[in-house]
């Protein structure tokens, strides 16, 4: 019988700076992982402790898992500090993923800030794979600075894979370096920047910071997207990954087997949803 | 439906306690209440008593434990299980319904549905349980405000019931109905009117709960007022007086909360599973100090919701058996069943 609490033993292959504080591991684990975009794992820095992140590698890579860690607390900053040949663990996948089944034939709207994008990158390479299965595909990336956007080295190439396939990036604030749209992420979502896409027709799915998801939602509902179509990426704290310890509910949900990523209709009701 | 008197339920329980250690209500004497002890020897300890009610101690120990070593790296994965495995078994004697009803509601949550916790499931086997009815019932006790009964209905694969010089025995298992079937020679048929004497006996306690709990509404009245969110500005009142110590969430049969920590041992660790509350601070605080519920009123109003509304909807009932030991234990008095009546006036407003 399968020990659901011990990790797989893993060793860091690679660690790729992203920006100032976000760090890119690439992670060998000893057998496969399969996973569904969106879902979580929980990764144990041996004696220091487990928290749980989305890959943002893609799905159908199952020997190697990338994962992109903002460090921000005790088992991020462990994490920063180590390099390649490190043995880590990972417990998972955990969570449902996103509905990919339901963004088929539909436009797809993908709003990423900060960390956020790292899940939605693991998003991309699913949606990627075969990008004439949906009608349109737009990128929303936001970050602070402009040294704050994870991945940028992959933007162009992503905007040259298909025709239907847009990405717009903004900082929150001007930068000398920067020449590109100002403002919060919300800022790209009015009407007249969404690339002419069929909001009824449509899904929006959003990942970053719990004040941005806030704001984020408010402007999709603000252009007409109902809740249904509406789909966030949800942080709580996690022990289990199961189920079973407690601690990660919305409402009656338990993100870690509901969500992470939940459909804003079943969580509207809420109070303080977004904390 | 078989009896069993005294002396024979002794020489039962004394050949049970060769298959696992053997548990049972022991009557303390300053209070008078019940707490579990195990038997190291017999004969059976003077105190133990299979009258009043529940125990102090909660069954949910014997199968969810305090701490425990979860895994251990690096490390065989097999190994803490098969130490789970060869753990001896448990015979818990004098178990009532509301800790029957909990630990079948703990269930659900650990073993049912896609994953299960497998060193719980473990334990749970080894527990084998022989209930008892309630012959009476303390000021906190409100199994009937949650639609329970003071003696067992199922979850149990013994259960007796005090007549005469003995008890009325019922099987709710194949184990049970094995160790009936292989002990026949300590059993007789019930006699005339014993049966009749049980339920009077059940009813008179039912009469009791009713008379000590007519102040308060069914719990199961709550969950529209939570769902509605009809209660809004109630909990910063309700919390006013918590200490936030946890003793509730730690007594309560139902509260299965945990947390996984790793603790280092040079190049080793190991991952420790803790019993945690919902209602201390940190409980939900993530890296980088989100905290959905930062203040005391946030989980306060947290714990009512998931026994009387989340757990309803994802697991189809109330996580509460009206066992009162929160109420027992409380330092500051709060009473779950006052918290009932408050939620109640405050959706009729």
């Amino acid at each position: 019988m399968k020990n659901p609490y011990y990790p797989i033993d893993t060793v860091v292959e690679d660690v790729i700076t992203e920006t100032p504080t976000i760090k890119t591991f690439v992670l060998k684990p000893v057998r496969p992982i399969k996973f569904k975009a969106g879902q979580f794992m929980q990764l144990t820095v041996p004696g220091v402790g487990e928290a749980p992140f989305t890959p943002s590698s893609d799905p159908n890579i199952t020997e190697r898992m990338e994962i992109t860690i903002l460090r921000t607390g005790k088992v991020t900053e462990a994490l920063h500090d180590l390099g390649p040949g490190a043995k880590v663990g990972l417990r998972g996948p955990f969570g449902k993923g996103y509905p990919l089944d339901k963004l088929v034939g539909k436009d797809v709207l993908v709003v990423g800030g900060g960390v956020g994008l790292a899940p939605m990158r693991a998003l991309l390479y699913a949606l990627f794979a075969d990008p004439s299965k949906y009608k349109k595909i737009v990128i929303k990336f936001g970050a602070r600075e402009p040294a704050e956007l994870s991945f940028r080295r992959q933007y162009d190439e992503w905007r040259g894979l298909a025709g239907n396939i847009s990405l717009q990036t903004t900082i929150d604030v001007p930068h000398p370096d920067w020449t590109g749209h100002v403002g919060l992420v919300t800022t790209l979502l009015e009407k007249g920047k969404l690339e002419g896409i069929d909001i009824s027709d449509g899904f929006a799915l959003s990942c970053g910071p719990e004040i941005m998801l806030k704001f984020v939602t408010l402007k999709l509902l603000e252009i007409g997207y109902k809740p249904p179509q509406i789909y966030l990426s949800m942080n709580r704290k996690m022990s289990c990954g199961m189920g079973k310890c407690g601690r990660c509910n919305v409402g009656h949900y338990y993100l870690c087997v509901d969500g992470p990523d939940m459909c804003y209709d079943k969580i509207k009701h809420v109070p303080n949803v977004f904390g | 439906m078989q009896f069993i008197d005294s002396t024979n339920f002794e020489r039962l329980l004394k050949k049970l306690s060769g298959e696992g250690e053997l548990f049972v209500p022991v009557t303390e004497e300053d209070t008078g209440k019940l707490h579990i002890e195990r038997v190291d020897a017999f004969p059976l300890p003077d105190g133990m008593s299979l009258e009043g009610y529940r125990t102090v101690e909660t069954l949910k120990g014997f199968a969810q434990l305090l701490r425990s070593t979860v895994a251990e790296y690096p490390a065989e994965e097999l190994d803490e299980l098969e130490a789970g495995e060869n753990a001896p078994s448990f015979i818990i004697v004098g178990a009532r319904a509301c800790d029957i009803a909990a630990m079948g509601l703990v269930d659900k949550v650990q073993i049912e549905g896609d994953f299960e916790d497998p060193f719980y499931r473990i334990r749970r086997e080894k527990m084998f349980t022989i209930a008892a009815d309630c012959t009476d019932c303390g000021e906190s006790c409100f199994c009937n405000l949650v639609g329970r009964k003071p003696w067992p209905e199922k979850g149990y694969d013994l259960t007796v019931s005090k007549v005469d010089a003995g008890y009325l025995v019922e099987a709710g298992s194949e184990r049970g109905e094995k160790v009936i079937s292989e002990n026949g020679d300590l059993f007789t048929a019930p006699r005339d009117g014993q049966e009749k004497s049980r339920d009077e006996a059940r009813m008179k306690v039912v009469a009791k709960l009713k008379e000590n709990n007519k102040d308060f509404p069914d719990a199961a009245k709550m969950t529209e007022p939570l769902r509605e969110a009809l209660t809004e500005g109630l909990w910063e009142e309700e919390s006013a007086r918590c200490v936030e110590c946890g003793a509730c969430t730690n007594i309560c049969p139902t509260c299965y909360c945990f947390l996984l920590f790793d603790i280092a041992d040079g190049e080793k660790f190991r991952r420790v599973m803790s019993w945690d509350s919902c209602q201390v601070t940190g409980y939900a605080r993530m890296a980088g100090m989100g905290n959905p519920r930062p203040r005391l009123s946030d989980r306060v109003k947290h714990r009512y919701y998931h026994k009387y509304d989340y757990l309803p909807l994802s697991h189809g009932e109330i996580f509460c058996t009206g066992c009162g030991r929160c109420i027992d234990t409380c330092s500051a008095g709060i009473d779950m069943r006052a918290v009932f009546r408050n939620v109640m006036s405050k959706a009729a407003k």
